[in-house]
This record gives structure tokens, C-alpha cells and sequence, in this order.
């Protein structure tokens, strides 16, 4: 009896690795819970084509660093995973956990340096693949736009103007405010920081300590950021980002620092709309805050290295990339070079704000996240009017010394 | 004694030294120490290690300095320790004072209506805070209430009251005194019911007024209760945290001038801040084992002052 069942068990332990690679399924672990739907459509679409099954299991955006470094260190990590950008993710390649995707068709010819860079390892391996970017721009309501004369502005000197017009024909000019506690910086000041700092080039001799963050650029930037106050609700200390999204679709503000994720909340609104960049001051070149955001990576430990592998290649070449861009949801952009085209306007519109523009990530995440809390505080202070921007700067700075100078 | 069965092997019968009553806390005593005081022991013990649940290593004391020895964690801590103190003192000056008021008015036999306003004042306690604090925050909010109260005659009332550093901490512990009110009256109510009715009349014949009657009578008689309204006062304020977090959020703002222990606890050991959002474990687990034991000195000395004369 006894070796009947260990015969049983032998035979059964020799069938399952065949039904198993008759069909695949790999498991893919993601923050955006919110996506379940136009990813689970994606990945149907994948079967479609290979054969092979993904199941997607997002977990709570907040929460998914800690559970995922959980998962991966208890060995039940997912086979495919989101990896964020810079340290966060590089944190993971580094305790072996992510796969080095250097060699991934595709990668290296359909992506430029700056997709590539917020997933490179400092000795320019990829521990993922890019999937998708985030944009910043200003959101700003036609219809009063029109009621007032007003055009869109190209200056910095312009846009001052059009909110004093607004503010003087009794409209809130800019619905943004400070309660949250995190929008101020990454859809405001990091929106307009490019214009005043440079691009990813100049980034980077910030990051060298080349140039210290109380030069000019950056003193000029709390400066403009510090005369937006007078043209925010005077409640604005009270007023969260979710207020902020009321106020532009209830036409309360006129115009919105926001960014690109945004752009489908505002699909029922009864009045026309559109968006510009934050425009640089009379002189300078205007540029956008495009981050990347989200890319996708293999676990070190999958048992099915090959077919996962495929997966990131599809997600590398033009037409697994241009599927992909048709689920995410609006606000969310492809980063392969490729003309992709997005069938949602108002995405298509922020997309189209890059044409002939620098872009650059948002400026504290490659290397100064620890700077993130201390200059939204500045933030907070500068429009308060608790304090100066060349104090706020030199504040901001002091904090950077012990780090350029190791 | 007739109670014990004979032939069942019970606990006194295996060991004859316990005591008979051994038997009837047991089930609850083991409740409590699996789910109270071993969490709380295991939390002691966290505060001494530092790394998640996946890679933890021993530290010795090394939280403990972080906490205090300088820097922006202790800035934090102490800012959410003294506003602790004055979210406290608010409950004290504000909650319990309306509570004794409203009790020595509903325990006022002549009063008509009782009923009603009863309901009136229990009401805000049956809802959640959560609920109540995102309506509150709503009505603070000059965006959203400026153009009724300027229409009313209340345009000096529009102000960011929950933005403003001045301001904002004052009225998070005023609605959370709204919503708690309550408790305190209905302890205070069924406190007063017990002052014998012709303790007053006698003393009401004698010529005391109705301070008298209160400050004489009802207050010592009461006192244990008020004792019971203190700890629970105390325990709680030092351990709040929704009222902030429905407000204005885990960060404490403005300028962490709303942060509380509890919140600060939150986002050390549970949360972690926004945007890399990774918790210390470690550093929570000390701030919560310090707050555990500065309660203790806290209700300790104030059990044993107003509950030991019966």
C-alpha cells in the first residue's frame, strides 16, 4: 500500500511540470490598485498572443515598499513587479532581489538615456524596464479664460499679469493649496523648478555639489514661487489638493498647478479647458517636469525566468509599448521613443506641452529625497510670509553640505 | 464553598495551594495577557531592535538615544509631547467642566425636557470621529463656509482656522471636546443620582444654596467619578490620534504644530513619511514604551488619590 501511494506521488510529482509548462502563470506585483481593470485587459491581451498568463496583484499603494520587500525577502515574491525609480528600486536590485535587465531586446534602442536613467544602476546596468511617466502642467479653465480676453501666457511676466486680471475681475486665480502637505512641492514648485534650474544636465551639477542649492536660480525660484501667494484662496493654508481639484471643476479657481494623472477627473466638467506649461521668465527657456514614474522588473527568484524576460521585451518593443499605452489610464504617458499617439485629448494635449522642450524628473527625487520634507516646509513658510526665499534657500542648502562633502 | 465541584480535576484541586477564585479570572486573564500584555511586553522588546520584519538586529539603547539626544526626532518629540500636554488640558478645561455643568443641570429636578437634551449632548459620541472630524474640517474651512457666514453676520468667523499655527491645535481638541462631551456627562449624571435627595433637602432647609448644595455635597460625593473622568481623560488624550488624523492629517500640520504622540508614533513606526513612506519599527516601539510608561506615572498617583476614601 505503502509504495503504491509513493509510486502515485512519484507519478503525479512527474506529470504536474509538464501540464504546468503546458500553460504558464506568472503573478505581477504593483501600487496602482487603481488599475486593476486596464491592466487585467492588458495582460488578456498578452495571453492572446503567447499563451502565457499574468496575474496582476496590486497591493496598497502605500504600503507596497515594506509588503514587497517582505514578500521578497520571505521568498514569495511576485515573478514580475512595478520597481520605482531611483533608490527605492535600486535599493532592491542591490540586495539581489531584481533582475538585471541590461540585455532585455529592446531596451537599449528604443529608450533614451533620461527614460533610462531613473532605473540605471551606477554602473549602468538596468534593474528594470520603463513602462510609464507622469507630466506637470497648468490646468486652466477656456471658458473665463475667453470671458476675460485673456491669452495664454508665454512668460512668467505674462502669467503674473493674466493672474492679476483674474484676481481683479474677482476670480481666484489658482486653486492650489497647502493643507495636504505634499502637492505644494512635487505639482508646484517642482512643476516650475526646471524653468529656473536647467534640465537633467544642470541636475546633475546640483547633485555634484558643483552648484549649491542657494545660487541664484534657486533663490530666483522661491522668489516667483513666493509672489504666486497673493493669487491663491486666502484660506489656502486650509485647503487640501482634493479642495483644489473642487474649486478648478466648480470654476471657483480658473486656473491649477497639477499634474498629469489628473486629467481624467475632470471628464464631466461643464465648461472647456486645456492646459499650459508653467511658462519661464521673459528670456528663459521654458521646460517640464516630466517624471518618470513607473517601470517593471523580474524577480531574481521566478521559476519562469524565460517567460517573464519575454514579457519586459514585448514591454520594450514599439507595439507591446503602444498596446500598453491604450490601458493605462489617461495622464499616464508611454516612455519609448516612439510616436505614440493617445486617443484621450486632454492627455494628448499635456503630452504634446514636450514638443521642442527639455524635460527633466522631478528635481529632489534622484539623489536629494531626504530634501523633500525640509523644502516643502520652506514652501509652506515662503508663502505664509514667515519667511525670505534667499533665507529659504540657504536653509534648503545647508542641509545638502555634509552630502557634497563626502 | 459548595460551588466546587469534588471528583473535576480543577486548578485548586492540581495545585491546593491557589486560591478557589484562580478558576474564574483564569479565562480572562488569559485573554488579557495574549492580547494586551504580551503585545505591549513585545513592543518593549521591539524598542530595542532595530530593521523590519524581515532583517531585525539587537541595538541596545540606541533608539532611546535617537529619541532624545538631539535633532530633529527629539524636536518632534517633545513638540508632540508638550502639544499633548495642552490637547490634554483642553479636555480637562473644556470637556469635563461642560460635562460637570450639563450633569448638575440634568440632575436638576425641575428641569423639563431632560430627555432632549440629553440626546442633544450624546449624540456627537455615537458618530465617528472620522466622520465628524472631515465635517468639521469642512466647516473650518473658509472655502467652503465664507459666503454663509458672511451672509449671516459671521464674517470675522472666516478664517483657515485648521491652516494657521496660531490657531490650529486649539480647534482640533475644541472638536474633539464637542464630540466627546458625552462621556464625561453621563458618568457625571449617574454620579449626581446618587447624592441622597434629603442630604439636599436638609441642607437646602439649613439655608445652603444651590453652590453650596454642589461645592459641598455633590462634589465630594462625586469625586471618585471625577477621579475615573481624569484617568480616562488622561489615558485617551495621550493615546489620540484620529482627531488629527481626520483633520489634518497624520503630518500634524501646519509645521507640525497639530502632531500629537499618537500621530508622531504613526508615522515613525507605522507609516513612514511621505513620499518613501519605510517605517522605523524600532524608534515607534521606543516612543510607544515611553508614553506606556509615562501614563502609568500618570494614573497611578491619580488612583490612588481619589480612589482610596470610599
Amino acid at each position: 500500500m505503502k509504495k503504491c501511494i509513493v509510486f502515485l506521488l512519484a507519478a503525479l510529482m512527474a506529470i504536474i511540470p509538464l501540464a504546468a509548462s503546458a500553460e504558464v502563470s506568472l503573478t505581477m506585483g504593483s501600487w496602482r490598485a487603481d488599475d486593476v481593470q486596464q491592466m487585467n485587459n492588458l495582460l488578456a491581451l498578452y495571453k492572446e498572443k503567447t499563451g502565457v498568463e499574468i496575474v496582476f496583484q496590486p497591493i496598497d499603494p502605500p504600503q507596497y515598499n515594506t509588503i514587497l520587500r517582505q514578500y521578497l525577502e520571505g521568498g514569495i515574491g511576485p515573478d514580475l513587479m512595478y520597481a520605482r525609480s531611483y533608490a527605492p528600486g535600486r535599493e532592491n536590485y542591490n540586495a539581489g532581489y531584481f533582475f538585471d535587465c541590461s540585455d532585455i531586446p529592446g531596451l537599449k534602442d528604443n529608450f533614451t538615456p533620461s527614460s533610462l536613467e531613473p532605473w540605471q544602476n551606477a554602473d549602468g546596468t538596468m534593474f528594470a524596464v520603463p513602462f510609464a511617466a507622469v507630466s506637470h502642467s497648468v490646468y486652466y479653465n477656456q471658458n473665463l479664460f475667453d470671458e476675460h480676453n485673456l491669452a495664454v501666457p508665454a512668460t512668467w511676466e505674462e502669467f503674473i499679469a493674466v493672474c492679476e486680471a483674474l484676481k481683479a475681475a474677482g476670480i481666484t486665480p489658482l486653486a492650489n493649496g497647502i493643507a495636504d502637505n505634499w502637492d505644494i512641492l512635487e505639482v508646484a514648485f517642482l512643476n516650475m523648478l526646471p524653468n529656473y534650474v536647467g534640465g537633467a544636465a544642470e541636475r546633475a551639477l546640483y547633485e555634484s555639489g558643483e552648484k549649491p542649492l542657494n545660487d541664484e536660480a534657486f533663490v530666483m525660484a522661491y522668489t516667483d514661487f513666493a509672489s504666486l501667494a497673493p493669487f491663491l484662496d486666502p484660506g489656502f493654508s486650509a485647503i487640501t489638493y482634493n479642495d483644489s481639484q473642487v474649486m478648478f471643476a466648480t470654476e471657483r479657481a480658473a486656473m491649477f498647478m497639477d499634474g498629469s494623472w489628473t486629467c481624467g477627473t475632470y471628464d464631466d466638467v461643464y465648461f472647456e479647458w486645456s492646459v499650459f506649461a508653467v511658462p519661464a521668465r521673459e528670456g528663459s527657456e521654458t521646460r517640464i517636469c516630466f517624471h518618470p514614474d513607473m517601470a517593471i522588473t523580474m524577480n531574481n527568484a521566478t521559476e519562469h525566468p524565460e517567460e517573464a524576460q519575454a514579457f519586459l521585451a514585448w514591454l520594450c518593443s514599439v507595439e507591446g509599448a503602444t498596446e500598453a499605452s491604450k490601458v493605462l489610464p489617461a495622464g499616464f504617458f508611454p516612455m519609448i521613443n516612439a510616436a505614440i499617439t493617445i486617443d484621450e485629448p486632454h492627455a494628448n494635449a499635456i503630452l504634446a506641452l514636450n514638443e521642442g522642450k527639455q524635460t527633466d524628473a522631478r528635481f529632489v527625487w534622484p539623489v536629494y529625497l531626504d530634501l523633500y520634507t525640509p523644502m516643502l516646509e520652506q514652501l509652506n513658510a515662503l508663502l505664509k510670509g514667515e519667511t525670505t526665499p534667499q533665507a529659504a534657500a540657504d536653509f534648503v542648502n545647508s542641509l545638502v553640505q555634509p552630502a557634497s562633502a563626502q | 464553598m459548595l460551588l466546587i465541584p469534588k471528583k473535576r480535576r480543577s486548578i485548586p484541586a492540581l495545585y491546593p495551594g491557589a486560591p478557589y477564585w484562580l478558576r474564574y479570572i483564569l479565562p480572562a486573564l488569559l485573554v488579557y495577557l495574549l492580547f494586551m500584555a504580551w503585545p505591549l511586553l513585545d513592543s518593549v522588546r521591539l524598542s530595542f531592535y532595530t530593521g523590519n520584519a524581515a532583517n531585525r538586529s539587537f541595538t541596545g539603547f540606541s533608539n532611546y538615544v535617537r529619541l532624545f539626544a538631539g535633532g530633529e526626532v527629539t524636536d518632534r518629540y517633545w513638540g508632540a509631547f508638550g502639544q499633548t500636554w495642552y490637547f490634554f488640558a483642553i479636555h480637562m478645561l473644556v470637556q469635563n467642566v461642560l460635562g460637570l455643568l450639563f450633569a448638575a443641570m440634568l440632575s436638576n429636578a425641575t428641569l423639563r425636557g431632560r430627555q432632549v437634551y440629553q440626546t442633544i449632548i450624546f449624540l456627537p459620541t455615537t458618530l465617528a470621529i472620522l466622520v465628524t472630524g472631515y465635517l468639521w474640517k469642512l466647516i473650518l474651512n473658509p472655502l467652503w463656509t465664507r459666503d454663509v457666514l458672511t451672509g449671516a453676520g459671521l464674517g470675522a468667523l472666516v478664517y483657515p482656522w485648521l491652516g494657521e499655527a496660531s490657531t490650529a491645535l486649539t480647534a482640533v481638541s475644541l472638536v474633539s471636546c464637542w464630540q466627546w462631551v458625552g462621556i464625561p456627562t453621563v458618568m457625571f449624571v449617574a454620579a449626581m443620582g446618587n447624592v441622597p435627595g434629603d442630604l439636599l433637602e436638609a441642607a437646602s432647609i439649613e439655608g445652603a444654596n444651590t453652590w453650596h448644595q454642589f461645592r459641598h455635597i455633590k462634589l465630594p460625593i462625586i469625586m471618585p467619578v471625577v477621579g475615573i473622568v481624569t484617568i480616562l481623560t488622561f489615558v485617551n488624550n495621550f493615546n489620540a490620534f484620529d482627531a488629527v488624523f481626520a483633520m489634518t492629517g497624520p503630518n500634524g500640520p501646519p509645521n507640525y504644530k497639530t502632531d500629537l504622540i499618537g500621530t508622531l508614533f504613526y508615522r515613525v513606526g507605522m507609516a513612514g513619511q511621505h513620499p518613501v513612506a519605510i517605517p522605523d519599527t524600532g524608534l515607534g516601539a521606543a516612543i510607544a514604551t515611553v508614553t506606556f510608561f509615562m501614563l502609568c506615572c500618570g494614573v497611578i498617583p491619580t488612583l490612588k488619590r481619589t480612589q482610596t476614601k470610599e
